[in-house]
């Protein structure tokens, strides 16, 4: 994980101090990877244990299943991953992800039924998406960067309004008659891997099957998952190959500075919630194409777990430093705690648990880099 | 003395003013709809009542809470009681203790209260804690539970591993639909084993990842019983992901058009229907019944069920149950 250059101040003690300091910095960037590694040897030991052996945790299908789970947690983390390096907030995700997922099923029946064939139908859905999506994430800037309202209470005011404005779109909540063609965008894969005798591997169509070969076959990558693999790398390359990028972990580290620095700080901060906003619109497309109907509630109860998967992660909640790769761990830990623990018969509540002891241990170590590198980036106090 | 025969007087005034209003009932009473949350279930529900008040020729005022909760509906039923001019409540508490002192409080305001679908107390209005509504109407969850169970074992052929998935705990209605369903496969089917509840927290995706899990966790799987639709949509989808679809079978609970596209598609087996439509028209019925000095209104009234599945789908005397809002 490369520190953007503002991040980088050479550490001011004596050696011991700064071994220790090292220490902690190298803790703060590991951890997350050694707590996702455990957490998968511990359930690779013990799911076969608890089902007498007959049970793997690491198999392909599990394996896909995992990568297929995370997809809307992700998305809303990518975007959330940005703002709050940027040192602000976005509350409005969740429902965004919903307003995608109605905007893009209206606009892709509605295209369908004037005639378009299915693929250009379901392209004007995605295009649908991210436009809805993007003029939320426009409005929400704006007011933030030329208003100077609080980002908390902006997202906080637009979550509501987004809300209202899918429900009322999509009339009783879920947008159907989309057709069914949709169905294999939302879930079919690049490879099929059927397992055993009769077997083998297969790119883009599996052949015809019936009864226990079907039984035996894994879908791997499916198309939302490359989607979001895609969407990932693009993410990773804004904010850690570009001006942009580097403008965003300026702003977070010390607003001010940025802005004497010469960085177009407002046009930079809408700019923030505009992706946020568009990471979230894809949310609702890939979900408007795997359960082929749009949903004015599905992002409902996504943003905290968005957010979660953000700070463990590693992104700093006093802005200025985080990863993306950092948001994919952390959206990870989170979906292999709900299968383990399903396979495990455990009750999928200590997730909750889980998951809430994991953020408070990232946001301790977060304080603890924030108690070394803080001083470094900020400078002495004046 | 003075004051408990000024009591006495007050109370007669009081019971002559109800009697002259039940006299001339029939075209004045108004009555407010107060269903649970915005969705399709309460929406044909309110179908029912509209159709009812206008046969009735009856005045409905209708209030419908964004979200479900406590909350939301608390403030739509004392705004109600506010406005004066009601006569009755027809409403579906969205809890069954919590929603009892506002009740009340309608009740202490003169106006009479009809629980649909959900009830207050134990639902029994005759010997439960809770005795001051009229009547309850709606469809019992827990035979529900057993409807989907027989369902799902007939079409498992008697035998085998099935998992439940569910929204949340502690939710009287789908509470009682993992019950009856769990009651009815171990008085029934001892060849079926159950599993779950899981609870997916009204989110497809993680119904969707738990029942892959389960799937994973035990390969020979015959069935899932979705308690709602978000987690029948979820199952169904996991289990044609998985090639399953037709081999592993899924029942939903709730005849919503989703639900029905589903069945359509393939990803469900069976739907069970409610008939909200019954529950809202009835409910009307009862105001208008007591209001023009009916005492016998049965203080329960169970719905009942309709069972759709691909062969009847398209018959209407079946698909006539499907939730459709217009």
């Amino acid at each position: 994980m490369a520190t953007p250059d503002v991040n980088i101040g050479a550490p001011v003690a004596t050696p011991a101090v700064a071994r220790r300091h090292r220490l902690v910095l190298t803790l703060s960037r590991l951890w997350a990877w050694a707590f996702l590694g455990l957490m998968i040897v511990f359930f690779v030991i013990a799911v076969p244990i608890y089902n007498g052996g007959s049970v793997n945790f690491l198999t392909v299908r599990n394996s896909q299943n995992i990568l297929v789970a995370i997809i809307p947690v992700l998305l809303l983390g990518l975007g959330q991953t940005f703002v709050i390096i940027g040192a602000g907030i976005d509350l409005s995700v969740g429902w965004v992800m919903s307003l995608g997922s109605v905007l893009s099923a209206l606009a892709l029946r509605a295209a369908f039924n004037a005639g378009l064939p299915l693929f250009p139908s379901v392209v004007v859905g995605f295009l649908a998406a991210v436009a809805g999506a993007a003029l939320v994430g426009l409005i929400n800037g704006t007011i933030i960067a030329k208003l100077k309202v609080p980002a908390f209470i902006v997202t906080l005011g637009s979550s509501f309004i987004v809300r209202g404005v899918a429900l009322l779109m999509s009339e009783n909540t879920t947008v159907i008659g989309l057709p069914r063609g949709i169905r294999d965008y939302g879930n079919e894969s690049l490879f099929y891997l059927i397992r055993g005798e009769g077997g083998g591997f297969y790119f883009l169509a599996p052949p015809e099957l019936t009864g226990e070969l079907l039984r035996r076959m894994d879908r791997i990558l499916s198309y939302p998952v490359v989607i979001t693999a895609i969407v990932v790398a693009i993410a990773m390359f804004i904010l850690h190959k570009t001006q942009f990028g580097r403008h965003t972990f300026a702003i977070g580290g010390n607003i001010e500075a940025a802005r004497r620095a010469g960085i177009p700080v407002d046009r930079r901060v809408i700019m923030l919630y505009v992706l946020s906003a568009t990471t979230a619109g894809i949310a609702g497309f890939l979900s408007t194409l795997r359960f082929t109907a749009g949903s004015a509630v599905i992002g409902d109860p996504l943003l905290l777990s968005s957010i979660a998967a953000v700070i463990i992660g590693g992104v700093s909640l006093f802005g200025g430093a985080g990863s993306i790769i950092g948001t994919v761990i952390g959206s990870l830990i989170i979906a292999v705690l709900t299968t383990g623990l399903v396979m495990l018969n455990v009750q999928a509540f200590w997730q909750f648990i889980v998951v809430g002891v994991v953020v408070i241990v990232a946001v301790l170590i977060d304080q603890s880099r924030e108690l070394i590198v803080g001083r470094t980036r900020t400078g002495p106090p004046t | 003395m003075a004051k408990r025969h000024l009591i006495a007087a007050f109370a007669a005034a009081t019971l002559l003013a109800v009697g002259a209003n039940a006299a001339s009932a029939q075209e004045n009473i108004k009555i407010g709809f107060l269903p649970g949350v915005v969705d399709p279930f309460y929406q044909v529900m309110e179908l029912g009542v509209n159709k009812a008040a206008k046969d009735l020729g009856i005045e409905v005022v209708t209030q419908v809470p964004p979200t479900w909760g406590v909350e939301a509906q608390t403030p739509l039923l004392n705004a109600m009681i506010a406005r004066g001019d009601l006569n009755y409540i027809i409403t579906a508490p969205v809890d069954k203790d919590q929603m009892v002192p506002a009740l009340q409080a309608a009740l202490d305001a003169g106006i009479k209260v009809i629980t649909v679908d959900t009830f207050l107390g134990d639902g029994d209005y005759v010997n439960g804690p809770v005795t001051f509504p009229i009547s309850y109407i709606g469809s019992d969850n827990v035979e529900g539970g057993r409807i989907s169970a027989r369902g799902l074992a007939k079409a498992i052929g008697g035998k085998g591993t099935v998992y439940i998935n569910s929204t949340n705990p502690n939710v009287s209605s789908v509470e009682g639909r993992e019950q009856g369903f769990k009651e009815e496969m171990a008085k029934d089917y001892p060849d079926i084993t159950v599993l779950g509840p899981d609870y997916n927290l009204d989110d497809p995706n993680k119904a969707a990842q738990q029942t892959a899990a389960v799937l994973e966790q035990h390969p020979d799987l015959a069935g899932v019983f979705g308690t709602n639709v978000f987690s029948a949509q979820g199952a169904g989808n996991a289990v044609v992901n998985a090639g399953l679809g037709g081999h592993v079978q899924v029942v939903a609970y709730d005849a919503t058009k989703d639900a029905i596209e589903s069945l359509n598609k393939g990803d469900v087996t069976l739907v069970l229907a409610q008939k909200p439509f019954d529950m809202g028209y009835l409910a009307v019925e009862f105001a208008a019944a007591d209001a023009a000095g009916v005492t016998s209104l049965p203080k329960r009234v169970q719905t009942g069920f309709a069972i759709i599945d691909k062969d009847n789908v398209d018959d209407p005397n079946y698909s006539r149950f499907i939730y459709k809002a217009e």
